[in-house]
């Protein structure tokens, strides 16, 4: 009867431990929603290790945009990606864009760029999350006056991978050092 | 000559058969039909089972045509999500990198 009783809490634990890690995939504040509901155009991408590689199945390899995606996703556990669009100014307050800055304030993220312009009204903070010297994570808050973007990658991301996807995507070529030394903010 | 005549004669004589025998031959007859040895592929319950087993075939068939069907739309619909989810945060770092320069190039001046 213990035997069993055992069995069922450490079945339990597991099922939890598999929900909890896979909940904080995706690095989000809870009052989304509400950004939602004022938005003209929504885009909610969440996906998992699983869904990574069952899409990656259908990525073409002849093209190179999809042959370097399924490349970087190889090792990812997580993509997530909010992305709100609104019809006017003002749709969205500063605590909404600290609420999920906040979430990034760990010992284990880094915050290697944070451009704040007045004058376009546009903040663009990226986040890097190194552990053992590799990037094993990436975050990016983009605030613009009728658009409000969060991506979380989850996953070790190798800074050769995100060089190389210059000019695909559009993506530019980062230059990243091996292991950061700081933040560069530039306000 | 005579008595030789005679006894052909009697030995031609037409005789009815006893009573029953064509019942009889026609009971023997259909008997040996019964068990005579049909062809396996020629038998109606052979031609059921195949008829039924070629059903599920295509039956098998389309239901497996329709999942790889799904697989295959759901794998599109995967990759579209994952392709726009890499679009934008290329957009971003695009974005983040432009402004970074944009300053850069301010404070040179």
């Amino acid at each position: 009867m213990r035997n069993t009783t055992f069995l069922c809490f450490s079945i339990l634990g597991l099922a939890l431990n598999a929900f909890a890690q896979a909940a904080t995939s995706c690095k989000l504040p809870i009052n989304l929603d509400r950004l939602a509901a004022k938005a003209a155009e929504v885009v909610d991408v969440d996906m998992d290790a699983n869904m990574l590689q069952f899409a990656g199945k259908f990525l073409n390899g002849e093209k190179s945009d999809e042959a370097q995606a399924r490349k970087l996703i190889s090792s990812l556990k997580g993509l997530c990606v909010r992305s709100f669009e609104f019809d006017s100014d003002g749709q969205y307050g500063a605590e909404d864009v600290e609420a999920i800055r906040a979430q990034f304030q760990s010992p284990t993220w880094s915050r290697m760029v944070g451009v704040r312009s007045k004058r376009d009204r546009e903040n663009v903070d990226v986040f890097f999350r190194m552990e053992k010297g590799s990037v094993t994570g990436l975050a990016v808050i983009a605030a613009e006056p009728k658009e409000l973007t969060f991506v979380h990658i989850d996953g070790v991301i190798d800074p050769q991978q995100l060089n190389e996807l210059g000019g695909q995507f559009g993506i530019p070529k980062v230059e990243m050092p091996a292991k950061p030394s700081g933040k560069a903010e530039t306000k | 000559m005579n008595r030789l005549e005679n006894e052909l004669r009697k030995a031609m004589k037409r005789e009815e058969p006893p009573e029953g025998f064509a019942d009889r031959v026609l009971a023997r007859v259909s008997e040996r039909k019964q068990f005579a040895p049909m062809n396996f592929l020629m038998r109606p319950s052979f031609r059921w089972a195949l008829a039924g087993a070629l059903c599920l075939l295509l039956v098998a068939a389309g239901v497996e045509y329709r999942k790889d069907k799904q697989e295959q739309a759901r794998g599109e619909a995967a990759k579209a999500q994952l392709m726009l989810a890499l679009r934008i945060t290329a957009g971003k770092l695009q974005l983040a990198q432009e402004k970074v320069q944009q300053i850069g190039a301010l404070q040179r001046y």
